[in-house]
């Protein structure tokens, strides 16, 4: 078995217990989409595109009160080791679900009955912390779209490998480590809104565990801010 | 004049603490008054405001709109109007509450493709626009250049009391509808619609840049080789706020 | 749309005034603590021709278990361990928003949490279960059918899973040259650990452990946490359209590890009483 963290306590790849791989953000990337951001977080690269709110096809399953927010998270063939068929698999519904109510929080969709609000995530490569990439890059997108939204959401997952605790999890250490816990919240607002966990974890180590993930959290939501008011004064320039 | 503090705000960013009356694009939460959007938030005494970077087209009664008839049925024309319906304008509200859906033919009035300028007559959120072409300068649009820019952009557009379409309009000569629904139609000599055009995109680019008008004044005055006037407060003004439309 | 969410819609504002008005006073509409469970009710070895079974019942809940062991090829990447594979399925008569067809995403969500929960644990010592190394191994069927809905599948279905493969007793294999042969003798499944899932639903600001029908239908959000026989939480899962505060996770880890005992004797006391027989 691979030796994921060295006797200096460094990683795989050269980072330290509590270090985050590099994470860059830009919006308003595609053109037809309504806002959309695209995210490399690590060798993670996945591009979020937002529609809406638009008329809800198919009619029957429009809300009365409110819009229907509608997520699909999606894996392209390439993006991983093993080549993966095109067709979502069950992992990709779930994760589809799990996203969908990790920004569905944050939107404000009592301003848009009976219409719906689309977001697509495609990983085009995945390297660990896929989801937690994938909600920040969709919560700037919808925030670049111009939907009303309390907050934004960010995150970070946190992992439990050769029994230290570890921030910000990679594909090998996922694979290979004792826990995976992925976590994401609404800075402003301090309420979590995706959490799972899978693997042993005690007490204590739950408590460390899930307090990095929300202080890395804070750190990632530094990055989308950056970025997002960088896209807005690109913009207002003219570029 | 009063002081407006300006500041760039992400959703979720508190603009101001304490109670203020409420406002667009923001929300309360505990602490004071949080943004909804991406944006420029203003804070001009008690009053603040948001806006924002981008948004869809909200339908708001009384709001003038440029849209195209993209359906129709007997009894109604399906228009688009850059939202997230398509608003209705019904026979009754053309032909009258005698016009039967027999001896009416829609399309002798407007036909498919067809650029209207209406008004918004009611939305709510049960149901989609409902329109009206029944006041002066409304209906059917012939001829001239229609373009989009983001709905957001539209007060700027228009600037404090029309005075940033009207320069536009005197600096090329032409004359300039714009739809609350950033939809717009520049009529006049096809010479001058160019420039126009680059205008409004200018504004568009720079919506959210303060001195705004002086770029566009200088911009047109270079252009057109003339000296262009700001049709505006006096030159003491150094820092620009503008109305918005909504009522406060 | 999932069943679980369309069923938001069909709550009267009423009833949903109701839920939330009782639970401000510190009681359930039917009575319950906070922190109560419905009666648990288990049934084990109902089906006699799978290899394990269990029926649990949690108020009017009803999940029905079979688990088949068979003899399969290990996954490429672990050659040396024997195979799960859970899979649930609502049925069409359980609830009025079921419809048949494939799995929706909330079962599929429930087959993933519940596969985890018992993976993550290391229940079974996926090890064991080989007999051939990169060739043959045990390959393990977890499957699961919910007979009725009334609130809180998650635990119904988990704890009828774990009974189930508790109480397993498999056919030996013996490999002569490539031909598989099925043994007579049966032998145990031996669990490594008890885990035991406690799902707690967020209703306006009070949290409510096990929610029935109606409280999971009004409820804003909802988080599964699943402990093993050491008290250590090996799965969380959270679920629903709203959130938790940090606050509020902190505290019900330690309601839920305590629940988790608590239930953890009652599916023992069900898994001893099968051996009995």
């Amino acid at each position: 078995m691979t030796q994921l963290i060295s006797k200096k306590n460094l990683r795989l790849d050269g980072r330290k217990l509590d270090e985050l791989r590099p994470i860059k953000l830009t919006v308003g990337v595609l053109k037809n989409a309504d806002g959309s951001a695209y995210i490399e977080w690590g060798r993670n690269k996945i591009m979020a595109g937002v529609y809406g709110p638009k008329e809800c096809h198919p009619k029957h399953m429009a809300l009365p009160d409110r819009a229907l927010l509608k997520c699909r998270y999606h894996m392209a063939p390439f993006s991983v080791d093993d080549r993966k068929p095109p067709q979502p698999s069950r992992r990709e519904i779930e994760l589809s679900k799990i996203i969908r109510e990790a920004l569905s929080p944050a939107i404000v969709l009592e301003d848009f009955p009976r219409t719906a609000i689309e977001v697509y995530v495609e990983v085009l490569q995945s390297d660990g912390s896929s989801r937690i990439a994938s909600i920040t890059a969709a919560s700037a997108a919808l925030a670049d779209a111009g939907i009303p939204m309390r907050d934004l959401v960010v995150g970070c997952a946190v992992g439990k490998v050769q029994n230290k605790i570890v921030a910000d999890v990679s594909d090998v250490e996922d694979k290979e480590g004792q826990v995976d816990l992925p976590v994401a919240f609404m800075p402003n607002l301090n309420l979590v809104t995706l959490l799972q966990s899978d693997g042993a974890l005690t007490k204590e180590e739950f408590e460390k565990a899930f307090k990095l993930a929300l202080e890395k959290g804070r750190y990632v939501y530094e990055i989308v801010r950056d970025a997002l008011l960088e896209g807005f004064i690109e913009r207002r320039e003219g570029s | 004049m009063t002081k407006i503090i300006r500041k760039f705000v992400l959703p979720g960013d508190l603009i101001v603490r304490g109670n203020y009356p409420p406002a667009p694009n923001t929300y309360q939460f505990e602490d004071g008054l949080h943004s909804l959007k991406v944006g420029l938030s203003e804070i001009e005494g008690k009053n603040v405001r948001v806006i924002p970077l981008a948004g869809k087209y909200i339908p708001r009664p009384d709001d003038l709109v440029v849209g195209v008839i993209v359906d129709m049925n007997a009894f109604a024309w399906s228009v688009d109007i850059n939202s997230f319906f398509p608003a209705f304008l019904t026979a009754t509200d053309v032909f009258g509450k005698r016009y039967s859906p027999e001896s009416v033919d829609l399309s002798s009035k407007f036909d498919i493709g067809d650029v209207i300028i209406a008004r918004v007559a009611a939305y709510d959120r049960s149901k989609d626009p409902m329109l009206t072409v029944a006041g002066p300068k409304l209906g059917k649009v012939n001829g001239g250049y229609l373009m989009k820019i983001s709905p957001v952009k539209v007060p700027r557009l228009i600037g404090r009391r029309g005075s940033m379409s009207k320069m536009i309009e005197e600096a090329t000569g032409t004359r300039i509808t714009i739809g609350q629904n950033g939809v717009i139609v520049i009529n006049g000599e096809p010479s001058k619609i160019p420039l126009a055009v680059k205008a409004i995109e200018m504004v568009e680019a720079q919506a959210h840049l303060a001195g705004l008008s002086v770029n566009v004044q200088n911009f047109l005055s270079k252009e057109t080789g003339r000296d262009v006037k700001r049709p505006s407060d006096g030159p003491s003004r150094t820092e620009e706020s503008y109305d918005d439309g909504e009522s406060e | 749309m999932s069943a679980e969410e369309r069923k938001h819609e069909f709550v009267d504002s009423i009833r949903r005034e109701q839920v939330i008005r009782t639970l401000q006073t510190g009681v359930r509409l039917d009575g319950r603590r906070m922190d109560e469970y419905r009666k648990i009710k288990i049934d084990v070895g109902p089906i006699v021709k799978a290899d394990g079974s269990a029926l649990v019942q949690i108020g009017n809940t009803k999940a029905l278990v079979g688990v088949k062991v068979m003899v399969g090829t290990p996954f490429p990447d672990t050659p040396d361990e024997g195979i799960l594979t859970v899979n649930a399925d609502i049925l069409p008569i359980a609830s009025p928003y079921e419809e048949p067809g494939p799995p929706d995403e909330s079962t599929i969500e429930l087959s993933r949490v519940v596969d985890r929960g018992i993976r993550e644990s290391h229940m079974i010592d996926m090890g064991s279960l080989v007999l051939e190394k990169g060739k043959r191994v045990y390959s393990i069927f977890v499957d699961i059918t919910v007979l009725d809905v009334d609130g809180n599948l998650f635990d119904a279905v988990s704890y009828a899973a774990v009974t189930a493969l508790a109480t397993t007793k498999y056919r030996k294999a013996t490999l002569k040259g490539d031909q598989v042969v099925y043994s007579e003798k049966r032998v145990p499944l031996k669990p490594q650990t008890i885990p035991a899932s406690v799902t707690t639903a967020k209703i306006g600001r009070s949290l409510v452990v096990d929610p029935d029908w109606l409280e999971e239908a009004v409820m804003d959000a909802r988080l599964t946490l699943t402990f093993n026989s050491d008290d250590e939480l090996c799965a969380t899962q959270k679920g629903g359209t709203f959130g938790f505060t940090p606050e509020e996770i902190l505290k019900q880890m330690e309601v839920a590890r305590e629940k988790a005992r608590e239930n953890r004797i009652i599916l023992k006391e069900a898994i001893e009483g099968a051996k009995k027989k």
